[in-house]
């Protein structure tokens, strides 16, 4: 058996490479068909790589809570608030919480300047707790402290893009900038953390919690998020039905009204984003597939084409001793080859589109193909030759030696 | 003697044939293109069949190379009834016992010479550097021994020829089968050919030739003449015509 492959393979490969242009273009439907689905699963995998990465570089195990009005609330003019009571409502209650910080992001406008230099950022009010929920590093200087908070210090920590954006020095610490007409120290420059789906992550401005509380002034109703991180070794959905418990006890809500709050944990997000991109992916790859088919269809019109033409070889192979498995195997060898090498022309076309789609696309993640993809792509391709070669190869072989002989 | 070993003692004659007809049916019309050949062919010997054209030489020929079925008759190959063999077992018989050379070469035109005398080796289940051995060994013999890398069209006709029978002899067959190997050569190019032959006999090949040339068919041990598909002579070499 071997034996015969190797032979078939041998002579499969003289025939294909006699005729290049002609094995070429029999091969450009699973070229283009394979050179697809790897462009496409290369993007999404990339992707979906990149947006885990991302996530885990928000907290993996971190939860946020923010307020969320249902439409039977906001029909009758109410808006769902999360309060600083909460805050230490799960502060004291919540078990399997490992830091806690609110967020209160600036309501009104939320320009900075400096110097002449002014632009618009996420300003949020937090606590010291917020690097470890989030993840926050600072890179020079130091991180808002427990003392910012409780003395309301007027300090904020920046990151990466605003100090490009408003041309502070390559260490900004100690320069003064304008939030909301408030005059803040920087005291701190955080790591360059890059961009989860469009949100820069370098596009922020903390300040302490209660100093941003302050500046809202008498405006008692405040709206805050509350970020968490849990233990070590905690469920994230105990926790997240404990605080659910917690929230709509504390918010008197009866067990037939919605919640007015939402739980998002960073896995969830992931996993919603892995749906759609499998989603994509599967779509796309079996529109793809049928292109397959399509090529396959040229592969057994030339392999009959192929037949034809070489009946008289055929003829003679026979006269000479060839069985029919000889003739099955060789025209079978040569319609797989022919597809996996459109396979493999197309594996490196597909990688090659979309390495240059990724990064012509400013922002986009780098393209990068799983090993199941390469092996399907293959697979596929080489299957998709054995199945359309069968046709041909029978042909060839059950062709009477004397006719194929005598064939003009 | 075969160096396989493969002879068999059953049977003193290599081939025997007992009523054997081929006919075509075209039509409304018959075409009885054997029409009852008996005939008993000994080892080492070298039969020349001659005759008109279309008078069944070829499919005669065909017949004996197990290429073609008979539509009557009885064939025995080396003490084999051929006629209950299917289509691979004859295809081994075809490898084995038989070595062909057509009346139009029949090379395969996308190998070179040595390729092409290769070839049957390929069913034979014998590596590719003891192929090549063989087969430089049986173009040397044929005298085409500095032209093993040329194509078939980069060869003249007479060289094409002796490609078609080293291809023929690399395999040690019982019987060379030759239809007309000398009808599409100069007379010179077949005088070389028909003293390879000659030397092949002399070295105990069993040749059979098929020709319409009266000195071609001369050469041999016998000519058995054909006519509308039936035997009207059979002779040894030598003996007057008439
Ligand atoms: N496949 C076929 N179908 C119908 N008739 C055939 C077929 N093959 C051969 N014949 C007929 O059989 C007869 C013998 O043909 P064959 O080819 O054996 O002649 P031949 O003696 O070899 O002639 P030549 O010397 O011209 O080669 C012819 O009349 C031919 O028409
Ligand atoms: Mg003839």
């Amino acid at each position: 058996m071997f034996y015969v492959i190797l032979e078939s393979t041998r002579s499969a490969l003289i025939s294909i490479l006699a005729h290049g242009l002609r094995s070429f273009l029999t091969t450009l439907g699973i070229v283009i068909g394979v050179a697809s689905v790897i462009a496409v699963i290369s993007l999404t995998q990339g992707m979906s790589a990149f947006i885990g990465e991302s996530f885990s570089s928000l907290g993996s195990n971190s939860l946020t809570i923010q307020s969320h009005t249902p439409i039977s609330e906001a029909m009758r003019g109410g808006r769902a608030r999360l309060t600083p009571e909460d805050l230490e409502l799960i502060e004291r209650r919540a078990e399997g919480v490992a830091s806690i910080t609110p967020i209160l992001y600036a309501s009104r406008s939320s320009q900075v300047r400096y110097a002449a230099q002014t632009t618009f950022s996420q300003i949020m009010g937090t606590t010291y707790a917020y690097r470890d929920v989030a993840q926050a590093w600072v890179q020079t200087g130091r991180f808002i402290a427990e003392s910012d908070n409780l003395t309301r210090r007027r300090v904020t920590v920046i990151g990466k893009k605003v100090r490009e954006d408003l041309g502070l020095p390559e260490n900004p610490v100690n320069e003064y900038v304008e939030l909301g007409g408030e005059w803040f120290k920087i005291i701190g420059l955080l790591e360059a953390k890059g961009d989860v789906m469009g949100f820069d992550q370098d596009d922020i401005v903390l300040v302490p919690y209660s100093t941003m509380r302050s500046l809202a002034g008498n405006q008692s109703q405040i709206d805050i998020q509350i970020q968490l991180s849990l233990s070590e070794g905690v469920e994230v959905d105990d926790v997240t039905r404990q605080l659910t418990a917690l929230l709509r006890n504390a918010h008197d809500l009866a067990p037939d009204e919605d919640d007015d709050f939402r739980i998002n944990t960073a896995e969830q997000l992931m996993e919603t984003f892995d749906t759609i991109i499998n989603m994509v992916t599967l779509v796309i790859g079996g529109i793809v597939s049928i292109s397959l088919l399509v090529g396959g269809i040229g592969i057994m019109n030339i392999m009959l084409v192929s037949v034809t033409e070489r009946t008289r070889e055929i003829g003679i192979c026979k006269a000479i001793g060839a069985k029919r498995h000889h003739i099955l195997a060789q025209f079978l060898i040569e319609a797989m080859l022919l597809s996996l090498l459109g396979g493999l022309i197309g594996l490196g076309l597909g990688y090659g589109l979309g390495t240059a789609i990724s990064s012509s696309i400013d922002s986009f993640p780098p393209a990068s193909i799983p090993i199941w993809a390469i092996a399907l792509a293959l697979g596929f391709s080489g299957f998709v030759g054995v199945l359309f070669g069968i046709l041909p190869a029978a042909k060839a072989a059950n062709l009477d030696p004397i006719d194929a002989l005598r064939y003009e | 003697m075969k160096p396989d070993g493969k002879m068999n003692i059953a049977d003193e004659n290599l081939i025997r044939l007992n009523g054997i007809a081929k006919h075509y049916e075209m039509g409304s019309t018959l075409v009885r293109a054997l029409d009852g050949i008996s005939v008993e062919i000994q080892r080492g010997d070298w039969v020349s069949f001659i005759g008109s054209s279309g008078s069944g030489k070829s499919t005669f020929l065909n017949i004996l190379g197990c290429l073609d079925r008979p539509t009557r008759g009885e064939y025995f190959l080396n003490g084999v009834y051929v006629e209950e063999l299917g289509p691979n077992q004859l295809a081994e018989i075809r490898n084995r016992e038989i070595g062909f050379i057509f009346q139009s070469f029949n090379l395969l035109p996308r190998a070179t010479a040595l390729g092409n005398v290769m070839q049957p080796l390929v069913y034979r289940r014998i590596g590719y550097r003891r192929r090549r051995e063989m087969a430089r060994e049986a173009l040397d013999r044929v005298g085409l021994g500095d032209r093993v890398d040329h194509l078939p069209n980069q060869l003249s006709g007479g060289q094409r020829q002796r490609v078609a029978i080293a291809r023929g002899l690399v395999t040690q067959p019982s019987i060379l089968l030759a239809d007309e190997p000398t009808g599409n050569l100069d007379s010179r190019t077949s005088a070389d050919i028909m003293q390879l032959f000659d030397q092949l006999h002399s070295e105990g090949q069993t040749l059979i030739l098929v020709t319409h040339e009266e000195d071609v068919a001369g050469l041999g041990d016998r000519v058995i003449e054909l006519l509308d598909g039936k035997i009207i002579r059979d002779r040894r070499a030598g003996e007057p015509l008439h």
